[in-house]
């Protein structure tokens, strides 16, 4: 650190030190929607060492609960004067419900290394939001008044009923602004889309449609060696009816032991299952130079190479693990992706080639240079995840 | 499609061939071009250093000319930060781990302000230059706590819009989900920083969020707040009876060269504590303790039966104690 920058901190340090002498009686605010009919703020704070001065705080200790009232009523007011909480845009306000005080004793509360924590609590009411509110309506945010000293930091802490998990942010002195926090859901309404709201709203009507999306992925994109193996498929022949045999059979094959697999009654190394499905690719490219009519074999042939890319799919689909409380339907789901990428690739083969099938040179210009470029990459990744 | 004649099968797959050929050939290329994938095994000890000194303050304040924060790598992929005394006596130290694709910056120090601890302005030339000299871009940095207590993730506001950052967050429940912890604090979990393995478990006592880390890598085992040279204030005593005893099985389990943590408040001679809020330590000894210090911890643990505290020649025990007491006459 320059000198300059050390001789500014002692100075800031000294100028603050009344407020910002230590860390461990920093404030706690925990905004508790867990029942969004009795909404609360919960503060804990060092009293008599902020708001309160330590006599005052030391006698209101030991007071009953009338004249505890009345010595902290001062210093509440100050809290909720001094912060601002807004709830889709609107301000709401809340009043002192409850108090708890203690301290060990005068010396203890005028120790500034020795925190003697109040908690107060205000009720904020009923929480007037729904889990179809848009984000907007939803969203929580906190300031604090340039004006209000409290110890800092000050950690806020956000409950809702419909989030699994708590929201924390810290507030500072130079930082008293919370940012938006989501109230309904996982989503931080900064930088949420239209696209991500249309997302959810999805989700929510059709439970598991994101473990669609993940099946879809596995073809498109990801699944480049199952897309070289449906394209294979395709360039076998020009009939759509030798296509829709070799198609349903691979697809019952690789659900049969996508299901078997991922219920864990099957289970193949990966090192064995992916070299098989880059030589599947290889003989079926092979093979369609040799022949252009579907025979019985092949479909045998087909259905087999199927129950391998089927536990190919269940092996990628393991790293993901399936919920445990909607398996079938995340299974189920994740399947219909898988085909839904399939159909995806021939429809896309068709719109770019397909119009081409009735013409003379065909299989001399696109069926065969097609061909031998997907023997060409299953050869690649043959030798690939065989040698490396 | 099919053909026969021996030289149309002959030109078809020498082009099988060459597709293959020219696909292995630019993988060949570009897994040379690309950076080779760091190696963390854990059957060597990473060997390490430790400074011989530890900024520790000054004398005057004022005229302390040290950095704001430390910064000492202990091996390649190892950092660890402290805090200068001078910006706040804590004097916090603060660990930095790099796996592939990754950091973890473990505590924020005691200070918010920028200006005055300047961390993520350092944590970002310590990872531009990590990812300089490793061939790396654009790695993701997890930010993580200790444990929940003000004077170790003050400056946690500065990492907040930070692109390619996960906050892990500061409550109980946001740190346990980070690190998949369902069953705290008995429950030891593997996490994996980029290849690197770090084994974590709760190790409360001091407070109930606490985590203790132990990396197979460097063979540093983690103990945070809870286990350092200085008082170790103890909001519950049975808990850290747990948690110390937890360490010794994990040290029993696997190599340990040294314990790591957070704060120096002993000084060079047994027993002796500086005095709470000290912005000088020129009598400090080093942060790193020993298998014989957790051990004596251990032994502790079956001697003290009450509040009260407990001196030791390389910690100070204060069982359920307030923080302001001291041993100072």
């Amino acid at each position: 650190m320059s000198r300059g920058r050390v001789i500014a901190a002692l100075i800031l340090m000294l100028l603050s030190t009344a407020t910002n002498a230590h860390l461990l009686n920093m404030t706690d605010l925990h905004f508790d929607a867990s029942d969004p009919e009795a909404v609360l703020l919960h503060i804990k704070i060092d009293l008599g060492q902020s708001l309160l001065s330590p006599v005052d705080y030391w006698r209101a200790v030991n007071s009953d609960p009338a004249e505890q009232y009345a010595l902290i009523a001062p210093a509440a007011g100050q809290l909720l004067n001094g912060m601002q909480i807004l709830i889709g845009g609107t301000t709401v306000s809340g009043s002192l419900q409850s108090w708890s005080l203690e301290a060990a004793s005068l010396e203890a509360i005028e120790n500034s290394l020795s925190p003697q924590m109040a908690i107060l609590s205000f009720d904020f009411g009923r929480l007037d939001i729904s889990p179809t509110s848009e984000p907007a309506d939803s969203s929580l945010e906190l300031f604090l008044d340039e004006q209000l000293e409290i110890p800092w930091p000050a950690l806020l802490r956000v409950d809702t009923s419909t989030r699994a998990l708590p929201v924390s942010r810290l507030l500072t002195a130079n930082d008293r602004r919370s940012r938006p926090i989501s109230l309904i859901d996982n989503i931080e309404t900064t930088g949420s889309s239209a696209m991500a709201r249309l997302a959810i709203s999805f989700q929510a009507w059709v439970p598991g449609l994101s473990w669609l999306a993940i099946g879809f992925q596995h073809i498109i994109p990801w699944g480049l060696d199952h897309i070289a193996f449906v394209l294979g498929l395709f360039f076998l022949s020009t009939r759509i009816s030798t296509l829709f045999y070799q198609v349903s059979c691979f697809t019952v094959a690789h659900s049969l032991t996508l299901g078997l697999a991922t219920l864990g009654w099957i289970s193949v190394p990966a090192s064995i299952i992916e070299p098989l499905i880059a030589a599947s690719i290889v003989f079926i490219a092979v093979d369609n130079l040799y022949n252009d009519l579907l025979g019985r074999w092949r479909l045998l042939v087909v259905t087999l190479f199927g129950l391998l890319h089927g536990l190919g799919f269940a092996s990628a689909l393991s790293e993901l693990m399936l919920p445990a409380e909607n398996f079938y339907m995340a299974l189920l789901m994740f399947n219909l992706g898988v085909e839904a990428g399939q159909l995806t690739v021939l429809a896309l083969a068709f719109a770019a080639v397909g119009w081409l099938r009735g013409r003379a040179a065909y299989n001399e210009r696109v069926a065969r240079p097609a061909t031998v470029t997907i023997a060409g990459v299953g050869t690649y990744w043959l030798l690939k995840r065989v040698a490396f | 499609m099919s053909f026969t004649k021996p030289p149309e099968q002959l030109r078809t797959f020498a082009g099988i061939a060459c597709v293959a050929a020219v696909l292995l050939a630019f993988d060949v290329a570009f897994s040379a071009m690309a950076p080779a994938r760091i190696s963390f095994p854990l059957d060597e000890q990473a060997p390490g250093e430790f400074p011989a000194e530890w900024i520790h303050g000054s004398k005057s304040a004022m005229d302390n000319t040290d950095p704001p924060v430390q910064v000492h790598a202990y091996n390649e992929h190892t950092y660890i930060l402290r805090e200068n005394k001078a910006i706040n006596y804590e004097g916090a130290f603060m660990y930095l781990f790099f796996g592939n694709g990754v950091a973890m910056l473990i505590d924020q120090g005691s200070t918010s302000s920028p200006a005055l601890f300047p961390l993520r302005e350092v944590v970002d030339g310590v990872i531009d230059e990590w990812q300089e000299r490793n061939g790396q871009h654009d790695i993701e940095l997890i930010v993580a706590n200790s444990h929940l207590h003000g004077d170790h993730y003050a400056a946690w506001n500065q990492f907040v819009d930070r692109p390619n950052t996960v906050m892990v967050g500061l409550t109980h429940e946001e740190v346990m989900n980070f690190w998949g912890i369902d069953n705290y604090p008995q429950q030891i979990v593997t996490y994996d920083l980029g290849g690197r393995e770090l084994v974590v478990t709760g190790s409360p006592g001091h407070q109930g969020s606490e985590i203790a880390i132990y990396d197979g890598w460097t063979d540093l085992l983690y103990t945070g707040d809870m286990f350092y040279r200085g008082r170790l204030y103890l909001e519950d005593w049975d808990a850290w009876v747990t948690s110390i005893r937890k360490l010794r099985d994990i040290a029993d389990q696997n190599p340990v060269v040294h314990l790591v943590n957070n704060h120096i408040e002993m000084t060079t001679t047994p027993g002796l504590d500086y005095p709470v809020g000290t912005t000088w330590q020129p009598d400090e000894p080093p942060m790193e303790m020993t298998l014989e210090m957790l051990d004596e911890a251990v032994e502790a643990t079956f001697e003290i039966d009450r509040p009260g505290i407990y001196i030791y020649d390389d910690f100070l025990i204060y069982n359920e104690i307030p923080w302001g007491y001291t041993t100072d006459p």
